[in-house]
């Protein structure tokens, strides 16, 4: 059984981010950078298959800039086999990164496609819904628990009412939550093995597809500054003060 | 001291000036483990160096002994009052100018030292002093303790941190030593006399601190190896292929990460073996080339190869390193949970802490068998907290008795080594007796002849140190 795995390099989670001067976007210079906590998740189930004997291969994918080898490095270092950047220097929106994961889908052919629920950059969640529905494969998203047996993927799903579990065959597409598994830390010894794997590096012109961006960012701002609270003496002053300064009740 | 006195420096400060509350005094009383209680006739919080003069000079006249304080973290009793006024200085906490072509910053001695680092970071620098109290020790606390942490292997303690000083003197008068020069050979080099002094020679005002470049790349590891001998062996390989990217080097054993892992919720063991020694090493860069993860793989894999360490682990995001980091900085915390303890913070030369583990190691365990070794610390500055946990089936009190006794021996190891019984913690009330036992008698003296001349009433925190 052969695995793919997309793994996104973003702005460190923990990084306060700071919108640019132009307000278009979040300033990315000297920022500390690393892989989307959600891919991690994605890598580390991939390594956990692997392991268990149900993966033969695990192939770390990423669309970025040529620093995103990095990304696919860390992944390696985890035990994911090989890597493939697909190098390109725009951001890509997630139709089309849906899009170029499906021309690699259909060189590699894997049996199955872990992704992250969600790039904390952008949030879109949209990714892997898309890359399932332009391949026609089945998809379990938001998973807490996957088990695989043979051809098919029991997927424990996070939802509102509780945790739902489906069957689906593969090949599909399956999307990580964040309590599906804890990443291990890349080791000294893999992180030496890792740089001797193989990173496929591709242009992206090389693969012809139509990656033009469909939304148009007008305006990227920082929330509103929240005021200082205020102290209340007593229940009387709370219902006056909601009643007439922030008017929520009347 | 007498009523006219209390009203003299009551007026000098007004009514906001003086902590009258009983609820309020605790804070001040208290040290904050509870080991001590003092009590004192009136806790002053002047807000100018004039203020402070004044007091001081109404004390000196009346001979009213006065314990200076700042935040109240000290380990050794250095801030309990045992008569007389507190002098606290949290009153004083401004910020007074960040020069940035100096890297300087200058500062009343109030200022809670995270005010100093917030300030330095907003200008893109860092002042490197980095202790677990930060959020409520004092500039002037650190001073006067000559405090260090996890940044001394790199930056050196506070001491080192620091160009100019404004000190009040015993007799109320003002010495202003605020001067940002690199060089200055005019004479003694007075500032270094207060520094580590613990109020006892007078009461620092103001300072001058030094600022440094803030990191642009830090690589962050989590090392195991065989034993404390390879360890230093890993140490002495950072020192030469790191240079002065090496800015921590922290040692645990086995069981202080053991503890810190189990006991402590959210910290995770990292690895899948079971190891006995691990180092915290950390390397940071101002440098913006992006290759300082290279030279910590090149070094760490080295050091595989030759056998130096067994295995090690990467800090691939900012959580991955504080994960790191929070095994290192719980493990106080989590040694309260298995029962009483005692605790060692001593030096010795790099080149014999290998030594002082084994044989302290050795000798504690033949005073009180199965007795629990928790030793970690700064070891890249040959500074080890050596702390001793309870066997778990001991009774409390019991392993408490035995605790003159195994400071003893500890020290004795200690002196044997050419170390130090007191690394980075002072005197102050807790190891006056060590300070007469196992330093020379010249070396006392001189430190009394020091004392007696700058405060011949001894009114500056009388009892401590000496
Ligand atoms: C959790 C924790 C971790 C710690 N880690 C470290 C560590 O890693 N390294 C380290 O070195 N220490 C450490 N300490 C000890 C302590 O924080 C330091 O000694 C600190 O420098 C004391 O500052 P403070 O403001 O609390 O001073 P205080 O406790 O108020 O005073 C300390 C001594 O200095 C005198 N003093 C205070 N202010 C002045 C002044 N303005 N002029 C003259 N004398 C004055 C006092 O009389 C007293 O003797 C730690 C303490 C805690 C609680």
């Amino acid at each position: 059984m052969k695995i793919l795995v997309a793994v996104k390099r973003v702005v460190d989670y923990n990084v306060k981010v700071r919108v640019n001067l132009e307000g278009t976007a979040v300033e990315t210079n000297n920022v500390k950078m690393s892989m989307n906590p959600f891919d991690e998740i994605a890598v580390e189930e991939g390594v956990r298959l692997k392991e268990s004997g149900k993966c033969d291969e695990l192939v770390a994918v990423s669309i970025g800039t040529s620093s995103s080898q990095e990304t696919i490095r860390t992944a390696l270092a985890m035990g994911a086999d090989r890597g493939i950047l697909v190098e390109t220097d725009d951001p890509i929106e997630p139709l089309g990164v849906a899009k170029l994961l499906k021309v690699i889908c259909s060189r590699e052919k894997p049996d199955i496609v872990i992704v992250g629920k969600q790039a904390i950059d952008d949030d879109a969640n949209q990714t892997g819904q898309m890359l399932a529905a332009l391949l026609d494969w089945p998809q379990g998203t938001f998973a807490s628990r996957i088990n695989i047996e043979n051809t098919k993927a029991q997927v424990t799903r996070e939802v509102d009412v509780g945790l739902e579990t489906i069957e689906i065959n593969l090949p599909a597409v399956i999307s990580t939550d964040l309590r599906l598994n804890e990443p291990r830390y890349a080791s000294l010894p893999n992180i030496m093995k890792a740089k001797k794997k193989p990173i496929d590096i591709i242009p992206i012109t090389e693969l012809n597809i139509d990656i033009a961006p469909r939304v148009k960012v007008i305006k990227v701002s920082e929330p509103p500054k929240r005021e200082a609270g205020v102290i209340v003496e007593n229940v009387k002053e709370l219902l006056e003060k909601l009643r007439n300064e922030a008017k929520v009740i009347s | 001291m007498t009523n006219s006195a209390y009203q003299k420096i009551r007026n000098i400060v007004g009514p906001t000036g003086v902590v009258e509350k009983k609820l309020d005094q605790e804070k001040y009383l208290t040290e904050w483990r509870g080991y001590w209680r003092g009590s004192c006739d009136l806790i002053v919080r002047p807000n100018s160096v004039d203020d402070v003069s004044s007091i001081v000079k109404i004390c000196n006249n009346q001979s009213i002994p006065i314990t200076p304080q700042s935040g109240n973290t000290g380990l050794v009793g250095g801030g309990v009052p045992s008569g007389g006024i507190i002098l606290s200085l949290d009153r004083m906490d401004k910020i007074l100018n960040v020069n940035v072509s100096n890297s300087t910053l200058t500062c009343e001695s109030g200022t809670i030292l995270k005010n100093v680092q917030t300030a330095a970071d907003s200008v893109d620098r860092i002042f490197p002093l980095s202790l677990a109290s930060e959020e409520s020790c004092l500039i002037g606390g650190n001073l006067a303790t000559n405090a260090g942490g996890v940044h001394v292997v790199r930056y050196g303690n506070i001491r080192d941190l620091v160009v100019g000083l404004e000190v009040v003197l015993p007799n109320g008068k003002i010495w202003n030593g605020l001067r940002s020069l690199k060089k200055d050979n005019t004479g003694y080099d007075l500032k270094h006399l207060f520094i580590g002094s613990e109020g006892t020679l007078g009461i620092i005002t103001r300072c001058i601190l030094k600022l440094f470049p803030k990191p642009q790349q830090i690589s962050t590891a989590f090392v195991a190896a065989k034993s404390i001998e390879k360890i230093i062996k890993l140490f002495l390989k950072f020192s030469k292929f790191a240079g002065e990217t090496l800015s921590v080097f922290e040692y645990m054993n086995s069981l202080s990460v053991e503890i810190a892992t189990n006991s402590i919720k959210g910290n995770r063991y990292p690895f899948s073996a079971f190891y006995p020694n691990f180092v915290l090493v950390e390397l940071t860069s101002s440098n913006q080339n992006n290759e300082l993860a290279l030279t910590m793989e090149s070094i760490l894999s080295d050091a595989i190869a030759d056998g130096t360490i067994l295995n090690a682990v990467l800090a691939k995001s900012i959580e991955q390193r504080s994960n790191f980091w929070r095994i290192r900085e719980t493990i106080p915390e989590a040694q309260n949970f298995k029962g009483a303890s005692i605790k060692n913070d001593i030096s010795v030369p790099i080149s014999n802490v290998q030594k002082f583990i084994e044989e302290a190691d050795q000798a504690t365990s033949q005073i009180v068998p199965n007795i629990r070794h928790i030793s970690f610390g700064h070891i890249g500055d040959g500074n080890i907290h050596y702390n001793l946990s309870q066997p778990t089936n001991m009774e409390k009190n019991t392993y408490l008795e035995k605790r003159n006794v195994l400071v003893e021996k500890i020290n004795t190891i200690v002196q044997k080594l050419e170390g130090s019984f007191s690394a980075e913690h002072g005197i102050g009330l807790l190891k006056k007796n060590e300070l007469t036992r196992y330093r020379s008698n010249e070396e006392v003296e001189l430190m009394k002849m020091l004392k007696k001349m700058l405060d011949p009433s001894d009114i500056m925190n009388p009892g401590k140190l000496l």
